[in-house]
């Protein structure tokens, strides 16, 4: 039970910010695509802003790792 | 490594101006600073003659024209390479005669085009009718002497025209014959047949009533039905087979003219520069003087130049870059071959500014590795490796050739990685008894020493980052911007020694020691943003521990990856069938190997862009662009045909 306890609140650490990540990634991807259509220069910029609510998934991993891994 | 670069100043008669900016163009060595930009500057800026104004106007105009042509060429010949046939000898005004020649040659084509289209649509609609009224016509339309006309009407009217066709039969005492063919929804056809003679004597009644006639062009509207279909089912054929002949004819002249309007483009480009050139200078009632930057290690060369050229009458003196003037130095960078693809990306970010270190060779060796961490696998590796090398046979320049590059580099730390991490497509190696150098990412035991690479690597790169940042300030000699980087650096040192001491890893001793070095950081960080530090610092501080948890991605996509392709394996090992398990698994590590080339590109960009350069890189200095020919020209125009 206990097992089960900690596997799904693993499951929602990585899942929950996985969605909250595409969300973040789904408003500012379709937002720099425009910005790029009209300004290719800046590209640089879009992959950063694209790439920054990655880290809430990457800590939501890390979170689960750790309870995985206890 | 960024150029050091040279303010200069070039003075002279204004007659020699003529001869010295086409000179500057072609030597392409110096940038022109804009007199009118450049803040307290007394001298006046240039002013253009008209006939010089009038010139740019036509140019303009004539790069419009051969920007139409080559849009409408692109549609039938795909030219990529830019550089075109090569032309000299060549005026203005003999671009300008061809061009015009071209331009009639191709609005002929597509008026006639146009037309055939036109007739081409109007016909199907023609054909379309005649088809479905043609089985219906009564014997009398084909005899000779027997005129037919027809009419579209709604099928409310239907009623009525029964009662006009009774009243035309009493006009043409009982000669006049008609049908009506359902043609649409609520379209009827209306065709009556008559004698030619009363031609004239229908048409003016229908006329009165107000009976709209299906208008067949003028050449078919006597025919008969059939006669009207085979006139001009015939009639869309030779138009198919002109349209055809046209296409043709444009793709020929596409391709023998695109790219001799390509390097046209090129040449008027060129001559607007050189215009836009003498807007840029100053000058006094009878002498100039160009501002401009150039490359410490050119300044020579193109003093030696225009000694040769214009010998002493013209002087070029290196001159003071002063305070005002640093945020304008443009920036030219110069790496190794192997870096030049690390300084796009670089450039993709921002510029560097002239006063920092350039980022590329970093960027160069950090950026492969991280790569390489990621995917880590031989068999992926080798794959990687290949594909890069069979497509960049195909792209050469742009981006995507930077990408490939990098590509390259990235597939062979994926190999050595691979080899450490022992995975051979996954945990294929394994099963065959490969044992990894390291450790085995497919192991749950493995998981924790990856995060704590991942989180090690990060302090690294970010430690690395602030020493870099921290030189900077002290070069620019920015008290806070020191202080804030210092105390960053060695916060994380006192965070070590107080994990290092809790974890046992270092004496007991460490952990006060850690205490009052991390204590030591935070109060430095707060301290360089003023009074709002006390807030700020610590929020600074946990901003900074983001980035490093933020290098966790490293072994998260690692374990995405091998566990996938743990999947591949598995999944093609269940299945009965050898050659639909080995097919299974092909695919899952194609998407695998997709996903590995993408994911881990973008991510170690992202690494380099948001979690290093921030440390350390402002950027956002104008690159340098020096006022050189886009096109040298050598052989002579042909004639249009």
């Amino acid at each position: 039970m206990e097992k089960a306890i900690i596997a799904l609140a693993a499951a929602l650490s990585i899942g929950t910010t996985a969605i909250a990540t595409s969300m973040a990634q789904r408003a500012i991807g379709s937002a720099g695509v425009g910005a790029l259509a009209e300004k290719p220069e800046l590209v640089g910029s879009i992959i950063i802003l694209v790439a920054i609510p990655e880290t809430l998934v990457i800590l939501g991993f890390a979170v689960s790792a750790i309870m995985l891994m206890n | 490594m960024i150029v050091e670069m040279s303010r200069v100043e070039i003075i002279g008669l204004k007659k020699h101006l003529e001869r010295l900016i086409p000179f500057l163009h072609t030597s392409g060595y110096l940038q022109i600073d804009d007199i009118r930009e450049i803040p307290d500057v007394i001298i006046q800026p240039f002013t253009p003659p008209m006939k010089m104004k009038e010139e740019r106007e036509e140019i303009d105009l004539l790069i419009a024209n051969i920007n139409g042509l080559v849009e409408s060429f692109s549609a039938y010949h795909n030219e990529t390479d830019d550089s075109g046939e090569q032309t000299d000898d060549l005026s203005f005004y003999g671009i300008k005669d061809s061009v015009a020649g071209i331009t009639a040659k191709v609005q002929y084509f597509n008026m006639r085009k146009k037309t055939l289209q036109d007739e081409l649509i109007s016909h199907s609609k023609y054909i379309e009718i005649l088809k479905m009224i043609s089985p219906f016509m009564p014997e009398s339309s084909n005899k000779s002497g027997n005129a037919t006309i027809r009419a579209l009407i709604h099928s409310s009217q239907t009623r009525a025209m029964v009662l006009l066709a009774n009243q035309l039969k009493l006009l043409t005492h009982g000669k006049f014959e008609m049908i009506t063919v359902k043609v649409g929804e609520e379209t009827n056809a209306v065709v009556g047949v008559f004698p030619l003679e009363l031609v004239s004597q229908v048409e003016g009644f229908m006329k009165n009533e107000k009976v709209a006639k299906l208008a067949l062009p003028e050449e078919y509207t006597y025919l008969s039905t059939d006669e009207a279909l085979q006139h001009i089912e015939k009639k869309v054929e030779l138009n198919h087979e002109e349209l055809e002949n046209i296409d043709e004819s444009m793709h020929r002249f596409a391709i023998k003219w695109l790219p001799v309007l390509k390097t046209w483009q090129l040449i008027c480009k060129d001559k607007v520069d050189e215009i836009e050139a003498f807007m840029q200078i100053g000058e006094t009632e009878f002498a100039f003087v160009i501002f401009g930057w150039i490359p410490k290690e050119d300044v020579g060369l193109l003093k030696e130049a225009l000694r040769k050229e214009f010998s002493r009458d013209i002087s070029l003196n290196e001159i003071d870059i002063p305070k005002e003037l640093q945020s304008r130095i443009p920036v030219k960078t110069k790496n190794p071959t192997v870096v030049e693809p690390y300084e796009h990306f670089v450039k993709m970010r921002a510029t560097p500014s002239y006063n920092d270190i350039d980022p590329s060779l970093l960027v160069a060796v950090f950026m492969p590795i991280f790569f390489g961490m990621m995917a880590g696998d031989v068999g992926y590796g080798i794959v990687m490796f290949i594909i890069a090398l069979v497509m960049s046979k195909k792209v050469n320049k742009g981006l995507m050739a930077d990408i490939i590059k990098f590509l390259r580099l990235g597939a062979i730390w994926t190999i050595v990685f691979g080899v450490l991490f022992g995975e051979y497509f996954g945990d294929l190696g394994e099963k065959i008894g490969i044992k990894p150098l390291w450790l085995s990412r497919s192991e749950p035991e493995s998981i924790f020493p990856l995060l704590m690479m991942a989180i090690a690597v990060g302090v690294g790169h970010i430690m690395f980052g602030l020493l870099i940042g921290a030189w900077n300030a002290f070069v620019h000699k920015s008290r806070n911007h020191l202080l804030e980087r210092v105390g960053m650096f060695v916060g994380i040192l006192g965070l070590l020694f107080l994990v290092g001491s809790l974890s046992s890893y270092l004496p007991g001793g460490f952990t006060t020691l850690g205490w009052i070095v991390f204590a030591i950081g935070l109060i430095a960080v707060a301290v360089s943003m003023g009074a709002t530090g006390i807030f700020l610092g610590p929020i600074e501080f946990v901003g900074l521990m983001g980035s490093i948890l933020s290098y966790l991605r490293i072994a998260a996509l690692g374990l995405a990856s091998v566990y996938l392709a743990k999947v591949a394996n598995d999944l093609g090992g269940m299945v009965s069938s050898a050659v639909v398990g080995v097919l299974i698994a092909v695919i899952i590590h194609a998407l695998n190997i997709v996903m590995a080339m993408l994911s881990p590109t973008i991510q170690s960009l992202r690494l380099q862009y948001v979690e290093f350069f921030r440390r350390f890189y402002e950027g956002g200095h104008s690159p340098f662009t020096p006022f050189k020919k886009r096109i040298h020209t050598k052989t002579k125009i042909v004639e249009i045909g």
